[in-house]
């Protein structure tokens, strides 16, 4: 979109071998900063990018301040209850124009010259206008803020693109809808997100994460301390109901799986063996009475790690994330984590919620803080180009072509199904994805 | 208990015992300094200048409840089974502007402030924290109560654990 072409062609670093069950990638892919710039122009400035949740720009003139690659921009709620999205730079200077991440200003005035717009983006001040610009038939309005018009909203999750051809906010989320719907039909008054998060870098490239998210089969390694660490506190105190932490799911002995979701996302799930420990759980008889058994089972019998491409994941286990991801170049990366939980809870279920969070997903948590330290291991091991590919075949032999029964029950148009999330074909969506808009972008 | 030089010697003694037992690793001893209801609190941030305040409603960076949940992470880092804990990073912190507050029967609430530089292979980095302490006068003498960290760094680079609080 930025008017170079990326001249090379990246085609070759996804080793797809469908004939012989075998799919690879080139490590450089982690590394490369030719390829992390074709990157931000072919994916992150040309599709749609995660923003905001619609809890956190709730008023008039709350804005929320992020990135669409490498392009700093602010979404803005408007007086009609919509959403706008702008670039985040004063017209005149380029001097970013929200003084917080969050926070509320139905006009926006630029600190360093004091130029000013509604929250419309119309600018609306000029200092000393008359004065700098005297010539008859001057138009303020050439001034207003750059509009990223292609902003939409699914069910509460704001995503926008610099790309005016893009297709539908709908199309692009393909079958990842059917797990956002699972997460959002828990709450009719919809969700929220809670008070706090947190931010923290990690020395390496930003789709160690996405793989991470949906990887089920580091659980049961990386995994088994946090597991062996809430047993002994349990064995230990006298925490009952939703205060104590669902650990079966770690231990490697329920059914699990996962799917490819089209257009690069992916989801992995695993079978809870204390489904009331989940703060959802009182809701259970209304569940029963408004959705289907099979949507009931998938709401709380399973938790659900969704990857939604290319830059935010959204769990749905004992707690509930919303982690976003912003790359920082090709060896570094930053990730904001938010609980995000139904509004009005009780306080019973919001407490437990928000500590299974704080054990589990933080970096100063339990887990987390080791998926980090193994992400890092894994780039700085990805620095040896002389043992060239990453290995993403297991499962192969056993992958299932299009749904599995289980998402059939609920209408999910996976494309391929897992029967075990310690398999890794979801990854082939995402790198088959990868490689079609890193050569779209080529021809630009 | 009642405000006195001594009082102020004490509690400046426990809460550099505190940081000295968690840099050498001295993880028993370190744990002993708490009382058994004691309170380990780290706020998130909520905003560039605020963070969380009330910790049951809001998020956390930690919330340790009792003193078996601060016996949790170190039976983690202990279990040599933790990827971020193995190697274990190296620190130092060093304690300064402790400030006796004040004095409520058997508890005394302080002030600190602590500089602590951690060390991994990636790298040091040098980090800050602010801390609130309620410490109890008990029959094992004065115990940490309750230890409220404000990390002051936001954006964390790399795992952070009890010790680098």
């Amino acid at each position: 979109m930025d008017g170079n072409p990326i001249e090379r062609d990246f085609s070759a670093l996804v080793d797809d071998r469908p004939e012989e069950r075998s799919f690879r990638v080139d490590r450089s892919v982690y590394s490369d900063p030719a390829v992390y710039d074709a990157e931000m122009t072919c994916i992150f400035e040309s599709g749609w990018v995660y923003l905001c949740h619609e809890s956190q720009v709730e008023k008039e003139g709350d804005y929320y301040a992020t990135e669409i690659g490498r392009q700093p921009v602010f979404v803005s709620r408007q007086k009609d209850g919509g959403l706008k999205c702008f670039i985040n730079a004063c017209s005149h200077r380029a001097a970013i124009l929200t003084p917080f991440k969050r926070g509320n200003a139905r006009v926006m005035t630029c600190r360093f010259h004091g130029w000013a717009y509604n929250c419309d983006g119309r600018c609306v001040r000029i200092k000393g206008e008359d004065e700098g610009f005297p010539q008859d038939g001057f138009d303020r309005a050439q001034f207003n803020l750059t509009e990223v018009k292609t902003v939409a909203s699914y069910r509460g999750f704001v995503f926008a693109s610099l790309n005016p051809g893009v297709e539908t906010l709908e199309d692009y989320l393909d079958a990842a809808k059917t797990f956002i719907d699972l997460l959002v039909d828990q709450s009719p008054a919809g969700l929220e997100v809670v008070r706090g998060y947190s931010t923290y870098t990690i020395r390496g490239n930003w789709k160690m994460q996405l793989e991470n998210a949906v990887d089920g089969y580091h659980v049961s390694t990386v995994h088994r301390v946090f597991a062996a660490t809430v047993g002994a506190r349990e064995a230990r105190d006298s925490s009952s109901g939703m205060a104590r932490t669902e650990g079966g799911r770690i231990t490697g002995k329920v059914a699990t799986g996962g799917y490819d979701l089209g257009r690069g996302h992916m989801m992995i799930w695993a079978t809870h063996t204390t489904p009331e420990v989940r703060p959802i759980w009182g809701q259970k008889e209304r569940f029963e009475k408004e959705f289907p058994p099979a949507k009931v089972k998938w709401i709380l019998e399973r938790g659900r790690n969704l990857a939604v491409f290319p830059n935010v994941m959204i769990m749905d286990n004992p707690s509930t994330q919303i982690r976003k991801v912003k790359p920082l170049g090709p060896d570094r990366f930053e990730v904001t984590v938010y609980c995000i939980a139904p509004k009005g809870e009780p306080a019973e279920a919001r407490a437990a919620r928000l500590r299974k969070f704080e054990d589990f997903y933080l970096t100063s948590g339990m887990a987390t803080s080791d998926d980090v330290a193994a992400l890092e291991d894994t780039y700085d091991g990805g620095m040896a180009t002389t043992a060239r590919w990453n290995e993403f075949g297991r499962g192969y032999a056993t992958m299932i072509e299009g749904p599995d029964e289980d998402a059939a029950a609920i209408g999910c148009a996976a494309r391929t199904s897992m029967r075990n999330w310690d398999f890794e074909t979801l990854y082939h969506g995402f790198y088959r994805r990868w490689r079609t808009l890193m050569a779209a972008g080529r021809n630009d | 208990m009642e405000m006195s030089d001594g009082l102020k010697r004490e509690v400046e003694e426990l809460i550099y015992r505190d940081a000295t037992l968690l840099d050498r690793r001295a993880w028993d001893d370190w744990i002993a300094l708490f009382t058994e209801d004691a309170v380990f609190w780290a706020p998130a941030w909520a905003s560039e200048e605020e963070t969380t305040d009330d910790p049951e409603t809001q998020l956390n960076l930690l919330y340790l409840r009792n003193r078996g949940h601060i016996e949790d992470r170190i039976f983690r880092i202990e279990s040599r089974d933790s990827y971020a804990s193995v190697p274990l990073e190296r620190t130092v912190h060093v304690i300064g502007n402790v400030l006796v507050d004040t004095v409520n029967g058997e508890e005394v609430s302080a002030f600190a402030n602590a500089l602590i530089h951690s060390y991994s292979r990636k790298g040091g980095q040098t980090r800050a924290s602010l801390y609130d302490y309620v410490l109890r006068q008990t029959g094992d003498g004065l115990r940490i109560a309750r230890k409220k960290v404000t990390f002051i760094d936001e954006r964390l680079e790399g795992p952070v654990d009890v010790y680098h609080l």
